[in-house]
């Protein structure tokens, strides 16, 4: 109940930008998903720093209760403290639309410092390159309050979503990161069958989950794979088999993008490419706003395939 | 030759000139595609269109006659439905090319993605490049040529038709095999690709049907079926239908196959009662002159509305599962109540058409009978998805009822048992099924509306999606509906009851703020109008009835609907049987049945001090037992059970 896009320049800058070229390719499919868009956008990182990105809503403040501040400017305070305590230095933050994002100085134990976080608030994101970006609202609405178009960025996925429970909530929203993790995203379009089966496998060995949502168990299941160093297109390869039901999904490391789809072919994806970038989408349409008027090369994906492209800079 | 910039003007408006280009025999080329969806869909007439670059999803779908050239890739679903006409595609395309053809031919000089020429029934689809998985998937008809590599399962459950592969043939599907090929075939293939100037010196393979799942191996022994209520009212752990059930199975070896409703009791509208004593009902002058009923179903988003003189409506029954005849006869009936009839699955006959003055028209996934033209001439037009009897599975249709005419109708071989695809070849999701609507619409210029039929199942997912996919209104078909014909075990025991349905429904509307806006017609064992009131009471915009339309008209409830040879030339296609059957007599007890509701609701309604059925609000409801109070969150006041029995008795 939703399209994806992704997109990646090889040698970086091409004067087309990542925020904006998700922003046309993700506005182009929107009829698959009116309720809610999100980004994962990837820019070069900085040694020793670390991006982090958080729901805050007036209402509930930073979820879960992490002190005893009310309202957003008490939540964003009693985050800042919280990272203080785990040794994560804040040099810059902002508070947008929906979140507060933070960027830190940190040399400690990044997945301590997730799960720690995690149960203290709810984060989106985390990662020396990765910032999600997601809310309620289509590609435009979202880019309105997040300026997603000013993010020139190496590479990103995108996700427009149709939404069945009763109220649609941004968290819901893809893109997905893996919990305990840093810089992986993923964004799916189909339906893990065999999801509470994996989630409990991955569960017992100690990961955690914070949606019930089918596409994060994707991310974890990738994640766990690329910290025992399986290279993603290994973990891509695997996973099809793995994971049970119908799906085309895209997933992005710090210096790659991959896709894996299902052996039924139940869930369409599209690609172009040429020497500067490569750009997947659910449908052709999406990939022609990047190129209004041209008649491009593009391929579909056979059913039970899957494959990465690296930034060759 | 005119030409249509599509940076310039919308798909909808491109459609609406080029259609009417079509008509005054002019030449289109569209500028600038840029792989938008549905470019071309529902054009009718002899005309050329040029597509400069690519299309989007069903590029020249529900044509008749056109021919199409694009000059790049297409996107799902190419030519879908297409009777005659050509299409021509010099790039790759997506998904299912050829979907539904009955006619056409249709050449890809690139590759075709998965499940191409799913449910075709005639006419050719020709791939230059390679196939992918599955192509010729559940076929009927016509003719695959892939000139390239054929993919996995090439062939997949079909049941008739061939495909020639020039190169590798991966795999072979299920039921599919290699047959031999003659030297006419191949000569008839060569001249197909001379007039394509396609060049290709190679030789075929060919696939074809091998004959092992078209009929059930042992047909099921004709019995004097044990009716439903042996089977339901005795307290007997073994009773006699459950060892009829075992005789039976250890004769066939696979589970049984029958017609009707379920048989096993649950909570349902009887066992709710209305707050206010309406003993006086009907006693008050003419309640059918002084309460307001007419009903306008479907026009929520423009389209010209069915106006019914009361909230209710025919519920879908296939020309198939019921004769020529019995159609007829609920059509006219329809009429003289001023009312909506539907045509189920299986196509639209002349008879019916002309019989029902508002008729909707019923789309499933193996598009038998579905085409432009009927279409065009419905008022309504409806996207099955799944049934109330058998949610999740597919029509079933025995070889006895599967006659020459009717196969034709369908498009499909003579004297098969027909196992209806249980899910459409393009909606695999709610992102598939918002183009398809679209789809539908563009191909009649938004004048009709546009409903979706939904067997209860995960209702609460399935209406937010109705409501957010825009259909106009929405059939939701509760456990008590009937079929033609369904596995007795999931009849029995699959589904949800109706009760549960619709105030699932009702809140799932209120979640996303669609109350009052998309409508629902609730059916699956609606009665008589006291169970169309309480229906309406719950939230339902309207009802629908079928078993009790049937009985009306003469059934006798044997149960044996699926066997085809209905006594009273009700369900069967068998002319001798077929001659019993006295369509206008029976449209006038039709008729005459439906008064009945139309004066029960009125005097209901009246009785409730109400001017109109839309004042009818749960409120006026309690629930007299436990279940029903736990499905429908109503007061449980068991206290109310008596009044309801001498309600039903005396206006039932």
């Amino acid at each position: 109940m939703c399209g994806i896009a992704g997109v990646m320049f090889k040698h970086g800058d091409t004067g087309l930008g990542t925020g904006q070229a998700l922003i046309d390719m993700l506005d182009g499919c929107q009829h698959r998903g009116p309720d809610s868009t999100g980004f994962a956008l990837y820019e070069d990182a900085k040694p020793g720093e670390l991006r982090l990105r958080f729901l805050v809503e007036e209402e509930k403040g930073a979820s879960d209760g992490i002190g005893h501040n009310s309202g957003v400017e008490g939540a964003i305070a009693d985050i800042r403290r919280t990272l203080e305590e785990h040794g994560a230095e804040v040099v810059d933050d902002e508070h947008v639309g929906n979140s507060y994002r933070a960027v830190v100085r940190f040399s400690g134990d990044v997945q301590k410092l997730t799960y720690d976080m995690e149960h203290a608030a709810t984060l989106i994101s985390i990662g020396e390159s990765l910032d999600i970006r997601k809310d309620v609202g289509g590609a435009h609405d979202v880019d309105d309050v997040f300026h997603v178009r000013d993010v020139q960025g190496t590479h990103g996925l995108g996700h427009v979503r149709l939404a069945t429970e009763s109220e649609v909530k941004p968290e819901a929203a893809h893109p997905f990161w893996a919990t305990g993790f840093t810089d992986i995203a993923i964004v799916h379009n189909g339906q893990i069958t065999n999801y509470w089966k994996m989630r409990r496998r991955l569960e017992r060995r100690g990961f955690e989950f914070h949606t019930d949502n089918d596409s994060e168990l994707i991310a974890v299941y990738l994640a766990d794979k690329l910290a025992n160093e399986v290279p993603l297109e290994d973990a891509l390869k695997t996973s099809i088999d793995d994971l049970d039901g119908t799906f085309s999904f895209l997933v992005s490391t710090k210096d790659e993008i991959g896709y894996a789809k299902d052996h039924l072919a139940a869930k369409p994806m599209i690609m172009y490419e040429n020497d500067d970038m490569i750009a997947i989408a659910s449908e052709e349409v999406s990939l022609n706003r990047l190129f209004p008027g041209r008649a491009l090369d593009t391929r579909e994906p056979p059913p039970g395939s899957y494959g990465t492209w690296s930034r060759l800079t | 030759m005119v030409q249509i910039d599509l940076g310039q003007v919308s798909v909808r408006d491109a459609n609406e000139k080029i259609r009417k280009w079509g008509a005054e025999g002019e030449d289109v080329e569209v500028l600038n595609p840029d792989a938008r969806h549905h470019i071309g869909v529902g054009l009718i007439h002899p005309v050329r269109v040029h597509i400069r670059g690519s299309a989007g999803y069903f590029c020249a779908g529900l044509a008749d006659q056109a021919r199409f050239e694009i000059e790049n890739n297409v996107g799902w679903g190419l030519g879908d439905n297409m009777y005659a006409g050509t299409v021509t595609v010099r790039g790759n395309a997506g998904a299912i090319a050829g979907v539904a053809i009955r006619g056409a031919e249709i050449v890809v000089h690139g590759n075709v993605g998965s499940r191409a020429g799913q449910v075709m029934k005639a006419g050719t689809l020709c791939c230059v490049g390679n196939a992918n998985f599955m192509a010729g998937y559940m076929m009927y008809g016509g003719r695959i040529i892939i000139l390239g590599e054929s993919g996995e399962r090439v062939g997949e459950d079909m049941a008739a038709g061939d495909i020639y592969v020039g190169g590798a043939v991966r795999s072979l599907g299920s039921d599919a095999q290699l047959t031999d090929i003659d030297s006419a075939e191949v000569d008839d293939i060569r001249a197909f690709l001379d007039r394509h100037e396609i060049s290709y010196k190679g030789g075929f393979q060919k696939i074809g049907n091998a004959g092992k799942r078209l009929r059930y191996a042992t047909s099921e022994q004709q019995v004097r079926s044990i009716p439903f209520f042996t089977f339901s009212g005795t307290s007997n752990y073994w009773n006699p239908k459950v060892q009829e059930d075992v005789y039976v199975k250890a004769q066939i070896g696979r589970y049984r196959v029958r017609g009707y409703g379920g048989a096993r009791t649950l909570p349902h509208l009887s066992d709710l009662a209305f707050k206010r004593d309406l003993s006086s009902a009907g006693t008050a002058g003419d309640p059918v002159a002084a309460v307001e009923m007419r009903t306008e179903i479907g026009g929520l988003n423009g389209a010209k509305a069915l106006k019914l003189s009361m909230p209710v409506m025919i519920a879908p029954m296939s020309y198939g599962a019921l004769s020529r005849s019995t159609k007829q006869a609920v059509g006219m009936a329809s009429s003289m109540a001023g009312i909506a009839e539907n045509t189920g699955e299986g196509g639209m006959s002349d008879a019916q058409r002309g019989a029902a003055e508002q008729l909707v028209f019923q789309c499933l996934g193996g598009r038998l009978g579905w085409n432009i033209h009927d279409m065009n001439r419905a008022d309504g037009l409806e996207i099955y998805i799944s049934q109330g009897a058998k949610p999740g599975f597919g029509g079933q249709l025995m070889a006895k009822k599967v006659t020459k005419e009717l196969a034709t109708i369908r498009g499909i071989p003579e004297g098969i048992d027909l196992r209806s695809p249980s899910r459409h070849p393009d909606i695999l999701g709610a992102d598939d099924l918002v183009i398809k609507v679209e789809e539908f619409r563009e191909a009649t210029g938004y004048r009709i509306p546009v409903s979706v039929k939904l067997g209860a199942g995960r209702v609460r997912d399935d209406i937010k999606i109705a409501y957010k996919d825009g259909f106009d209104f929405v059939e939701l078909d509760g456990m008590q509906g009937s079929t033609g014909a369904g596995g007795a075990e999931v009849m029995e025991h699959v589904g949800v009851p109706t009760l549960a349905a619709i105030t699932q429904a009702i809140e799932a509307l209120e979640e996303v703020e669609g109350l009052g806006k998309m409508q629902l017609v609730l059916m699956g064992g609606i009665r008589d109008g006291i169970d169309a009131v309480k229906g309406l009471c719950l939230g339902a915009d309207a009802v629908a009835m079928g078993t009790a339309v049937i009985i009306a008209g003469g059934c006798i409830a044997c149960m044996q609907c699926h066997v085809g040879q209905c006594v009273t030339g009700i369900a069967t296609q068998d002319p001798t049987h077929e001659r019993r059957y006295n369509p206008v007599a029976e449209a006038r007890n039709i008729h005459r049945y439906l008064e009945g509701v139309r004066w029960q609701m009125a005097a209901l309604t009246q009785a409730m001090g109400y001017g109109s059925t839309t004042q009818l609000s749960r409120d006026d409801l309690v629930a007299v037992t436990r279940d029903a109070a736990e499905m429908t969150g109503l007061p449980y006041a068991p206290e109310y059970r008596e009044r309801e029995q001498a309600l039903r008795s005396r206006m039932g």
